[in-house]
């Protein structure tokens, strides 16, 4: 599988746009895979992944446009101003469960767009615009859309593989008995919040370093990449791949992609259509794409633990 | 994973490859070029009428056989008003449409990102619409063309008019994004110069539903002249809001050029009775060459033109540029494109400045009056230019300070 990944960019129909069209496809098919572990193992459901996401371009942005081009130091830095924030939103939100976990989550969010929306030290409103590419080591650039795509490719394998090195370990299985039963895994001696922290760290950290990503693709960052409109994608992204499954959001993420792509190219309003298509899913794919295979009669696929 | 499950994870991604794939097979002797600008939201009009008047300009070069034989194609792309889609969609219109000029986008912030595609790609670039001061100085490149006047065409003879007719105190109002700053900054420091003085200045963020929080700030200020930086809905709701707190009566209204389109002003004359701008298009305008344009318009499309008429004058330009160059080589058309002149704008003769490539537009100041804007007086489009600027600041020492008098 991995293999044909990598080759994908010797397809013959594979120009310079569907490369670029297929980074950001692997890009937020794996924020979405990183959601998945909240929502999908953990049942929490983060309306502020966005704020993440957009703190790792933002910290990346920032670095690239004073000088600093190596793309370690931009992930580096990534992860320490994500990590910063989520420590403190992680803190407060998996002290409630439910709906006020996710209001929470929101709100935090609001906040940082709305900082980054009104500081002109960021740009303001435009973002942080124009930005170099970053170098991989020395004179090396990721500076072409099959630079880019390997460097998305590597981070879904890093990812993924920690994902489900997490979700099969004991660690895991502690995730999913507080989906199941919160109160029950905190009787049993578990430190329930100490886990969800964990795990909101751990998935925060992974959506941060795939903002850090994004302004080496992109040229830039703005304050809409953390609106909340954005977390709601991330979240419809794993609603359609199929929630708990890792593999599945991954498939939500780069459908919902390329399904925005190609529709908006004909229709103005193609959130419509995006809504339908969800509805579908939710109402006749409640696994989401992963459970096609139930209905072609393949093997009923097992989401968690 | 589980192997079938990644199996299953190809399938859905080849077939998704291979469905997005399927149109992307060229026609011969056919060039295409991109229309990207605001389809839905808040600057929709604006892109409406960009789309209309490339449109008009295609069909017209399509009668006389194309341009270097090849027929003319328009591929349109929503930016939504916003960066991110913005710049995707310009990756889209020149790696996977292949265009040789890309038109756009309609907002200040996204046709700066899409600056740097355009720069990137080496791909022929007009700004029609968009007006911030970065444009044609700090973000230049050798393939970007505009003819949109930007904040600093704009605020050296509005300012003027304001200071000479309508009163020195004036209260600015902006769009807090990158348009509205630009304006805001630009007339600010063009009114100090001529003696005016800024009494307050505040920005609202773009798709603001309630203005009427700032509206305290305004009247404790007191101005005489009320300058404001909105465009599209915001610009029919803030005056709506003004309207009804009784603030378009107490004070004289000045503001950008693309503050409303001449289609919206009958719905709001009344509140936008004598608002005074400085732009280079009105249908009203007794102008030859403009009411000529105007009329071919109108009977094509059903309505009058705007300022977005620009956009037929870009493919006017870009096409007389290739004709010129014998070739649709970005590097070989950009540099015919330099100093060029034609006869057939919207407006008449028209020239593009060597130095920044910016077209030089003579300018009127309009007021309207009955819902309709009427000019009342010009100025020549080498005074309102101003000077070529490429590579440095022209924001170097601003400040929104307000100096008290």
């Amino acid at each position: 599988m991995w293999l044909l990944l990598a080759l994908l960019p010797a397809l013959p129909f594979m120009s310079k746009f569907y490369l670029l069209l297929a980074f950001d496809a692997l890009l937020f098919g794996t924020i979405a895979m990183s959601l998945d572990l909240l929502m999908g193992y953990t049942g929490l459901v983060s309306f502020g992944h966005a704020a993440f996401f957009g703190l790792g371009a933002y910290a990346s942005a920032v670095l690239l446009e004073r000088g600093i081009v190596s793309l370690w130091a931009c992930l580096l830095g990534a992860l320490l101003v994500v990590g910063l924030y989520a420590l403190v939103v992680s803190f407060f939100a998996t002290a409630r469960r439910g709906i006020y976990f996710a209001l929470l989550t929101l709100i935090f969010a609001e906040v940082v767009y709305t900082f980054f929306r009104y500081t002109q030290t960021f740009g303001g409103s435009d973002g942080i615009q124009g930005v170099p590419s970053p170098r991989l080591i020395g004179d090396v650039a990721i500076d072409t859309p099959l630079r880019n795509y390997y460097l998305v490719l590597v981070y879904l394998g890093l990812a993924y593989l920690a994902c489900r090195v997490l979700v099969t370990s004991h660690f895991g299985r502690v995730l999913v008995a507080i989906r199941e039963n919160e109160d029950r895994t905190r009787f049993l001696g578990y430190d329930v919040q100490r886990y969800k922290l964990a795990v909101c760290m751990i998935s925060a950290l992974l959506t941060g370093l795939g903002g850090a990503l994004y302004p080496g693709r992109s040229a830039f960052a703005t304050p809409d990449l953390m609106l909340w409109t954005v977390s709601g994608e991330f979240i419809i992204m794993v609603m359609i791949g199929g929630l708990g499954t890792l593999a599945g959001p991954v498939v939500g993420g780069a459908f919902f992609v390329l399904l925005q792509e190609k529709v908006s190219s004909y229709v103005d309003w193609y959130f419509i259509v995006i809504g339908l298509v969800l509805i579908f899913i939710v109402l006749f794919m409640p696994r989401g794409l992963l459970g096609v295979r139930d209905l072609l009669g393949g093997r009923r696929w097992r989401t968690t633990a | 994973m589980k192997r079938v499950t990644w199996g299953f994870t190809l399938l859905v991604a080849l077939a998704a490859l291979v469905w997005i794939a399927a149109p992307a097979v060229s026609q011969q002797k056919v060039v295409k070029i991109g229309d990207l600008g605001s389809k839905v939201g808040v600057f929709e009009g604006y892109g409406k009428y960009q789309t209309w008047g490339m449109q008009m300009a295609v069909e017209e070069l399509n009668v006389k056989g194309g341009v270097l034989g090849h027929k003319i194609e328009i591929v349109s792309e929503d930016d939504e008003t916003k960066p991110a889609p913005a710049v995707r969609k310009a990756e889209k219109l020149i790696l996977q449409d292949d265009v040789k000029l890309l038109v756009g986008a309609v907002s200040s912030g996204a046709t700066l990102a899409v600056m740097d595609v355009t720069k990137k790609h080496k791909t022929i670039h007009w700004n029609s619409v968009s007006c911030a001061e970065f444009m044609r100085t700090t973000k230049f490149h050798k393939y970007y063309f505009s003819n949109q006047p930007d904040s600093r065409m704009q605020a050296t003879g509005l300012a003027k008019y304001i200071v000479d007719k309508m009163g020195k105190k004036v209260y600015i109002f902006y769009t807090d994004y990158a348009m509205g700053q630009s304006d805001g900054r630009q007339f600010k420091t063009a009114l100090e110069k001529l003696g005016g003085e800024v009494v307050g200045v505040a920005g609202a963020p773009l798709d603001t539903k309630d203005f009427s929080p700032w509206f305290g700030a305004i009247n404790q200020s007191n101005p005489d002249v009320l300058f404001l930086a909105f465009a599209g809905t915001d610009s029919l709701r803030l005056m709506t809001q003004l309207h009804s707190f009784g603030m378009t009566k107490k004070y004289k209204l000045a503001g950008i050029d693309c503050f409303l389109l001449q289609q919206d002003l009958p719905s709001i004359a009344e509140p936008m009775e004598g608002f005074v701008q400085l732009n280079h298009f009105s249908p009203y305008n007794p102008d030859a060459n403009m009411q000529a344009y105007n009329a071919r318009f109108k009977k094509k499309f059903g309505t009058d033109a705007n300022i977005a008429a620009g956009s037929y004058d870009a493919v006017l330009f870009w096409a007389a540029a290739v004709e010129k160059a014998k070739s649709f080589d970005s590097d070989k058309v950009a540099e015919a494109h330099e100093g060029m002149c034609i006869d057939n704008t919207h407006i008449g003769r028209q020239c593009i400045r060597k130095e920044d490539h910016q077209v030089i537009m003579d300018m009127h100041l309009y007021q309207v009056k009955g819902g309709k804007n009427l000019p009342i007086a010009k100025i020549a489009g080498s005074d309102s230019i101003g000077e070529a600027m490429v590579g440095k600041d022209p924001v170097e020492g601003f400040t929104w300070e307000i100096k008290k008098k």
